[in-house]
This record gives C-alpha cells, structure tokens and sequence, in this order.
C-alpha cells in the first residue's frame, strides 16, 4: 500500500476514505513539492486570470441555522417561532429575519439540499472549506488558497486570498495544505493592516525600488545554479509586499461614507462586509469575511433575532451594492457554515449541529438569479430531493468561475489531485 | 563505457545497474573493514547514486559557512573567514570541525535544534531552556535524556524542568479537552518516528504497519497524568489500575490493552500490577514542598526504561533520521515520522548503519553530528551540477536548508557586527538587553513555524517579507554604531575593499570581480548619499536568499 500522510490536526473517518487514484512518488509536503506545486494546465490558468473573476465568501461559523434564514418551516413542530416571508421571487419564503435579503431574492441563487454528514465543528470546518476530496494524505488548501493557486492575484497583485475576521490578524499560512505557504490567507484582524505594512520614513520610495533590484540582481546570481524552490518562493513574497505596501488607502475606514456604515451596520460583520467591498473594488481576488457566534445550542431563538439581523443588513447591502456596480456579473458570492442546525430543539431551548439537511447561498458571476435548488421535507429535518455534499458546491463555485473543475488537476510535485471531489459534479440548476 | 553509453537506452540502463552493483561490492568491503563511520557513510552515499550527477565538493567558503550554522548556530564573522580562507593546512576542515564540536556554542546550538524538534515552537521556559544547554554542556546521551523527558522527576532539581514536554501539552486550550491524543501522538512521532494520529480510532488506513493497539498501548501509559501545580514543569501520576479498553469505529470489537511500546512487540506490554487500597504510593505528594507523589506502579518509568533501549530499534533509527536530516536538509525517511515498511528509506543499509553505530557509541549526539560533517556527501557543494536537478533523496548534492529564527538572529547579528546587543549584560544581570529581546521576539514572529507546526522546510512568507523591509529594530540593525558594520563600512573610502568587507561579513565569501564592480557602481549612483547606499547594499544582501538559507 503507498504511504500516505495526514496532518490534519483531527481524525475522522471521512478523511480516510480510500483513494482510487495511485499516488506518484512520495515528495507529498515535502519542500521542493510545494514550491514546484503547479497548475497541470498554465495556459488555461492565465486564460482565465485575464478575466479577473472574483469571491466573496462568508463564513458564519459555528453554523447559521437554515430554519431562520434560508429555508423556514412555520408552523410546523420544529419550525420555532419566526413567522416567514415573501421574497421578490414569487413561491419564495425566507424567515423573516432576513427581510432586507428577501428583497434581494431575484439576485440570488438558494441551495436548500445540503447533506454534509460532518456534524463537528473542528472537522466540518475543514471538511466544508478545504473541500476535502478523499484523503490522499495530503492536507487540502481552503477554499481560497485554493483560489489563489488556480487564478493567482487579479492584475492589481495584491494578496490573492484576503481573510476578514474579529481578532487577530496576521499570515495564515496552514490555510494553503500542500500548495504551500505562500497561498496562504492574509488575516487583516478587524480589518487593521499587517504589521510593517508601512515604508519606513528614514527609506524613500525610490530607495527602496533600488534596494530591491540590488536584491533580485544578488539572488538571480544566486539561483542559476541552485535549485529553484528559495529564490522564486522568496520573489514572490517580496513582490506581494511590495504590491501591498501600495495600497495603504485599503485600511483607511475613513474613507466610508456615514450612509454606507449604516447600511451595512455598525456590528462587526457590517463593517468587515463593507471592507470587504474595498478589497474587491481595489482587485483582491477572493475575500473571505468570517463571523463567529453561531453555534446557538442554547437559547437558539433569541440569539437568532440577534444575529441573524445582522448578516441580513450586511449581505443585503453588499448585493444590493455589487449589482448596482455591475461587479456581480465577475464576483461570486458564497455564504456557508460547516453545517446547519438541528430541527429539533433542545432542552436549552437550543439547535445542534445538523449536517444532513441545511442550506447555503450563491450569487453573481456565473450563477443564474432568483432560483431555489434542492429542498427539504415538511419538517426540514431530511433533504427531500437533490441531495448535494460540499463536493457538489465545490464543482459549482469552481464551475461559476470558469474553471473546469474536472479537467484541471492540482500538480503536487508530480501528483495530479483533483481540485473537487472526482464523484461529485457541479449543480447544474444553479449555474447560469 | 563511452561506447556502451551512445548505444540502446536499455543498455544504458544495464551499464548503470552494473555500476551501481560493482560500487556496492565495494561500499559493503569497506564497512568489512571498518572505516570510519564518516567513510562508510560516503561508500554507502555513492554506491545509491542511481546514475545522479554528483556535486563537487563545496570550495572553502561554502564549507565554512554551512558548519558554523550547523555547529554554532551563526555564520562565521569576517575574520574567521579570512583566516580560514588563508590557512593552507590539507586537514583544515575536519580540524574545524573537531574544534567546533567541542566548542560550547555547539551546546546551545543543540539546545535550540532539540528544543525546536520536542516542543515545535509551543512556546518555551527558562528552565527548559537551562535544562537542555546544561544537558548538551555534559554530552548527556540521548537515551538519557529521552528517559528524563519520558518520566520527569520532580525530586531531581537538575532535570525535572525536562516536564515542559509534557506540561506544555497538556494545558488546556479553550474549551478543549485535554490532548492526550496529541500527546501520545507527539510522543510517537519524535522518539520513534511513528505517526499513530490516525491510528486512534481504528487501524490505519493507509499504513498497514500502525494498528489501532499501537495507539492505544502507547495512549495507556498517559491515561492518568495530569498537570502538576508547581513553580516548576510538574506532572503528577493517578495510579493505574486497569487495562484500556478500545474498540475499532468499524467493527465495535472491544479490545483492551495495557500500557505497551508500539514498536516492541505485543509480549511487551506491561502487566499492571495490584496494589491494596492505601499502597499505590512508594511516597505520597508532599503539601509542603507542592511536591507530586511517587507511585508505587508508574506507567511513565516503565515507558522510561522501555522505550530507550535497544532493544527496541526505532529509538536510534528514528534519532540517527532526525539527525541525519539536520545536517543533510531530507531524512533517509522522509516525511520523518512516518516510518513503515511501506515508506522505506531512501537508503535502507544506511539507516541501519547509523541507527546501529549511534546506539554502539551511547547514543551520543555530538559524535553523531560530527561524524556527518566529517563525510564528502555533507561537504559537497549545493550547486548543482550543470544543467540537471538530481533527486533529493540521493542526496548527491547539499541541500538547501531553512535557517531557524535562532540561526538567523544570531548570523544577522555576526553579520553586522552587533553581537554586543547579546553579550552585554544589563545591571540585573543575566538577562537578555531589552533592544535584544525585542528583536529576537520580532524574528520568532516573522520566521519560526507556526505553533504545532514541525519546522522542517525553508518558508517564505509575506510576513517575513514586510519584516525585513520596514521593522523599525530590523533596520536599526542598519545605522552606523561605533563597532558595528555599517561604521566600517563608512570608514572605508576605497569601493573595492567596501565590498570585499561586505561579501566576507555578510555572505562569507569573497565579491566576485563583477559583483565589486556592481557594489562600485551603487555606491556611485548615490553620489553624496554614500551613508544611504551603504546602508541599501547592506540590506539587499542580509536579505538576499543566499543569506537566508543554509546552502
């Protein structure tokens, strides 16, 4: 039997499904693997980079109950207590809590059928973000490292993957797996730059351009004869931060407009879903908000009536926003957990972690608008038709965007890996 | 040979074959004769080319740098270069390395490869700390200090700080559960080179070699330890009276084990024996002294005199892999942790050749490495041979290496002449000067692995990146101080000897004719800002890639 490693820092049985596929050689997470980690096909990467397609993808951890938002079950034994309403798409209700997205529901693509299996948080966040198709011993990238490895940055070169998030910031480098550090995520914690993001006053700008050609001149010398993984892996870094360092006016929340902060809400998820708008007008290419909380195993119904408001104000705006601006034809926006809630209410008046029928959102460049896939029975606790697992919305999102996500392989150092799940297609019914 | 070579590839693939089998008739007489262990090491290195393009061996300058990295956790400063440069001795290398290994910055450097390999950058303690130099100070062997580290004495103040291995693991995180997997995951992975993470729940499923009874039987031995409060590292030991029991996700068989090495074999497991209520103990905790208790039946003592010995193999091939792999840049195993007979290593004699020799000559860690600098496969050169990337894991050409935080502090320190910021002393004594322990926070934060994270290949990071061009005590490492090298630098008028002091002290090599003319040239489109452009060509070599690896 071939080796195989995982790194993963849990162990579940879903990652050791077996492979199907032999592994070549055994370099997996080794050094020069990563650095000469390539796309199979670079004409079609560049193809594509021209297009400069872009996501938003909200990550509301802990696990957004589909019952409030997404999909409502009224009156029914587990429905709770929130009536529903109509959206701006006829036969369409959503809890109304999300009335400020419901009018945004024509623009919207609602996927009710989620089966994930995954009921833990640790895995699940993994199992849902990395995309996880089957363990080949090899740790997958989230979702945009992934994206960062197969459209690179726009042409602005800022950071490809940019992660807004409550808390610290800082280099996320275990997000990117086996493609390697440099695709990992870029945290701005609450939005605040990185450190030593500005030039320091005593190095004038042209200084430091010449500083850097010294420099690039020294390590060209340096890799003729060397193998390439040091010089070009360091390149890149010091291009990015070069790039970056440009861009000071990205944290700049000065900038907003009092109308906009309102709109979007003066809560965390608000003002990081507004500057995530900043960064997708300034060209980064996938921009990862992430909110916590969500985990409502107690007291479910109030803490919906809080938070759900809020991702309502925010992700309504934030559509309403890319669609006057047109970006909503090249931005694609997700909003997903690693699982629902359970129908079923606990005795702390709470929902569980549900990962056998929950709901998640799509919208924008390459999804058709106005549409619901998939559903779930009368109670919500089962899917009823069209049963979808995250490989199933990894084809979509890859798909969406333009990439073939069953011809194009990850090359990790001489072993192809598919970037979605091989038994799993994308939702047809979704994509325009 | 020439001619065979321009006919069939087949043929050629016969003559590489034959090759390969006369220079390993020849590799296994010499092991009969009882070379050096260095030599052997090289037979054995060249007999497993496989037809890979072998590196020449590294000039005197590339020589230089990598030992003082390897043995002392800096590059060299400028003088040493010189007078190694000039030295006209046949035996100036292997002279160097000599005194190198019995030098006490070889100490500390071990001190910091032990300290990053046990605790992967979870952070640290004086007394740790203490606790590893004074061990690598005394050449303590490696089965003793496994030993220490595998069952801590709380009673012993010379080595009861060797609990941090087990104390940082076991503090909780959050709302976590304790990690007893991760510890017994962690102690399978660094003393006998076996991941078990996912051998917990069922027989792995991919390695047939790691059954879920190894997991468990090395789980056993930890199942009662707990933190012990004290002002020191501590653990205390709940008896241990029953066997656990464990069953596979797949077929809910219920199984039990007790404690038991997993790489020694199932009759080893160690029978748990019966006490009468009140006689657990040999020596109760001591309210007084906050001292833990002594039990009577300790799992963690038996693990202690078990699992470093030899006879259980993996203990010195797992040491003689890492080691192996601090000094060559790939382990013979590779990833290192994952022995099993389906993962062979790259060189199966040599593997066993170390193992065997390391646990012949005590386990001794200094030997070992100092045998592998002495060898002509750690000596060759990293650049490559022309037009061609040999494979890794032949390892016919140096490999590049990450520098640790530690290594890059300290050669950015020799580099620039600042290594007064380490060894003045404040008015309080030993401590650090606050200047340096700011700095050395900052290249822990921008260079060492993530928390958890084995620190194995060269990173590069953004963060790294916008560190060195804009940290305010970065750049301070740039501003002319009476002593320092930017002073020097701006005391030299002449361009020429300006780069030839700059390339020694910060590359430890001497300016190629082009690269003095360069320097001459920089400095010249600066005009009157000579400062300016002293301090940029200074900055663009401390940050180049051939100062930041180890090549």
């Amino acid at each position: 039997m071939q080796h195989k490693r995982n790194s993963s820092s849990l162990c579940t049985p879903h990652e050791h499904a077996l492979s199907r596929r032999v592994m070549l050689g055994t370099m997996a997470g080794g050094a020069a693997s990563m650095a000469f980690g390539g796309l199979a096909t670079p004409a079609v990467a560049e193809a594509l980079r021209q297009k400069e397609k872009q996501v938003l993808f909200i990550w509301l951890d802990g696990g957004i109950s589909q019952l409030e938002s997404w999909d409502p079950k009224p009156n029914t034994s587990f429905g709770g207590p929130f009536r529903s309403v109509p959206t701006s798409v006829k036969g369409v209700h959503f809890c109304e809590l999300m009335q400020r997205t419901a009018k945004h529901m024509d623009k919207l693509a609602v996927i009710r059928s989620l089966c994930t299996h995954d009921n833990a948080h640790s895995s699940g966040v993994a199992r849902i973000q990395r995309g996880d198709p089957k363990n080949r011993g090899v740790v997958y990238p989230y979702l945009g490292s992934a994206f960062a490895k197969l459209l690179g940055p726009t042409s602005s070169k800022l950071p490809p993957y940019v992660w807004i998030k409550p808390g610290s910031g800082g280099f996320k480098a275990e997000h990117a797996g086996f493609l390697g550090p440099k695709y990992g995520a870029l945290a701005f914690g609450d939005g605040q730059p990185p450190d030593n993001l500005l030039r320091h006053e005593s190095i004038s700008e042209e200084a430091d351009t010449q500083r850097n050609e010294l420099r690039e001149a020294i390590n060209r010398r340096y890799a003729v004869q060397r193998r390439k993984v040091s010089t070009e892996a360091s390149t890149a870094v010091f291009d990015t931060a070069q790039q970056l360092m440009k861009r000071q006016d990205l944290f700049d929340a000065t900038t907003f407009s009092a109308a906009d902060i309102q709109r979007y809400g003066t809560h965390d998820l608000g003002r990081h879903t507004l500057i995530a708008r900043k960064m997708l007008e300034a060209g980064v290419r996938f921009v990862n908000v992430t909110s916590y909380g969500w985990d409502t195993h107690g007291d479910h119904f109030n803490g919906s009536a809080s938070l759900i408001p809020k991702f309502d104000q925010a992700f309504s705006a934030i559509i309403e926003d890319l669609h006057a601006s047109g970006m909503l034809e090249n931005v694609l926006v997700v909003a997903i957990s690693e699982f629902g809630r359970t129908p079923r209410i606990n005795g702390h008046i709470g929902r569980d972690h549900w990962p056998e029928a929950w709901s998640t959102v799509m919208a924008g460049c390459g999804i058709k608008r106005g549409i619901v896939s998939g559903s779930t029975n009368e109670q919500g606790t089962w899917v009823k038709d069209n049963p979808y697992d995250i490989g199933h919305v990894f084809h979509t999102m890859f798909k969406a965007l333009g990439i073939d996500s069953i011809d194009t392989e990850y090359d990790n150092g001489g072993q192809p890996l598919p970037i979605a799940h091989e038994d799993m297609q994308s939702i047809t019914e979704v994509l325009a | 040979m020439l001619t065979l070579r321009s006919q069939s590839g087949s043929r050629q693939a016969c003559v590489v074959v034959l090759l390969a089998c006369t220079s390993f008739i020849g590799a296994t007489q010499a092991i009969g004769a009882q070379l050096p262990l260095h030599a052997r090491i090289d037979a054995l290195i060249e007999a497993g080319a496989k037809g890979q393009p072998m590196a020449t061996a590294a000039e005197d300058a590339e020589f230089l740098r990598r030992v003082y990295l390897d043995f002392t956790g800096s590059i060299p400063s400028a003088d040493v270069a010189e007078k190694f440069f000039a030295d006209q001795n046949g035996d100036k290398r292997s002279k160097l390395i000599h005194e190198l290994a019995s030098g006490d910055s070889f100490s500390q450097r071990l001190a910091d490869l032990f300290h990053i390999m046990l605790m992967e950058r979870r952070g640290d303690s004086a007394s740790w700390q203490q606790y590893l130099l004074a061990s690598f100070k005394a050449n303590k062997p490696w089965n003793q200090l496994a030993q220490e580290i595998l069952s801590p004495d709380a009673r012993n103040e010379q080595t009861r700080a060797s609990a941090f291995f087990y104390t940082r693991r076991l503090e909780k995180v959050g709302e976590q559960e304790t990690d007893y997997p991760g510890l017994t995951r962690d102690v399978g992975r660094l003393f006998l080179g076996i991941d078990l993470q996912c051998a917990q729940c069922h027989n792995h499923l991919t390695v047939d070699d790691y059954k879920q009874a190894d997991f468990q039987g090395l789980f056993a031995f930890y199942q009662n330890i707990a933190i012990h409060s004290s002002e020191f590292p501590a653990i205390a030991e709940k008896p241990t009276v029953k066997k656990i029991e464990f069953a596979s996700v797949f077929n809910k068989k219920p199984k039990e084990t007790g404690p038991r090495v997993p790489t020694l074999p199932e009759e080893r497991e160690i029978a748990i024996p019966v006490f009468e209520k009140g006689k657990e103990f040999m020596m109760p905790a001591d309210t007084k002294t906050k001292l833990p208790g002594v039990l009577a039946f300790s799992p963690l003592e038996q693990l202690s005199k078990q699992l470093p010995t030899a006879e259980n193999g993996a203990f010195a091939r797992n040491m003689a892999n890492r080691l192996w792999f601090l000094m060559m840049g790939r382990g013979l195993v590779d990833p290192l942790d994952l022995h099993h007979s389906g993962n062979p290593p790259s060189h199966p004699q040599l593997l066993e050749l170390l193992a065997k020799e390391f646990a012949a000559h005590g386990y001794d860690v200094k030997w070992m490495i100092r045998e592998l600098a002495l060898t002509k496969t750690y000596q060759r050169s990293s650049i490559l041979p022309s037009g061609s990337e040999p494979k890794v894991d032949r390892f016919t050409v140096a490999l590049e290496r990450r520098l640790s935080y530690e290594q890059l502090l300290q050669s950015m320190l020799t580099a620039s002449g600042q290594l007064d910021m380490v060894m003045t002393k404040d008015r309080a004594g030993d401590k650090p000067l606050p200047a340096y322990e700011d700095l050395r926070k900052k290249f822990a934060a921008s260079f060492a692995a993530e928390t958890k994270e084995a620190e194995v290949h060269v990173d590069h990071t953004l963060k790294a990146a916008l560190f060195v061009r804009n940290d305010v005590a970065f750049l301070a490492l740039l501003q002319p101080r009476a002593g320092n090298l930017i002073q020097k630098l701006l005391d030299e008028k002449d361009d020429a000897k300006l780069a030839h002091q700059l390339y020694l002290s910060v590359l430890t090599r001497k300016p190629l004719p082009e690269e003095t003319a360069a320097v001459a040239a920089f400095l010249k489109s600066y005009g009157e800002q000579r400062a300016t452009a002293t301090r940029d060509l200074a900055w663009a070599l401390l940050t180049s890639s051939e100062f930041m690896v180890n090549h």
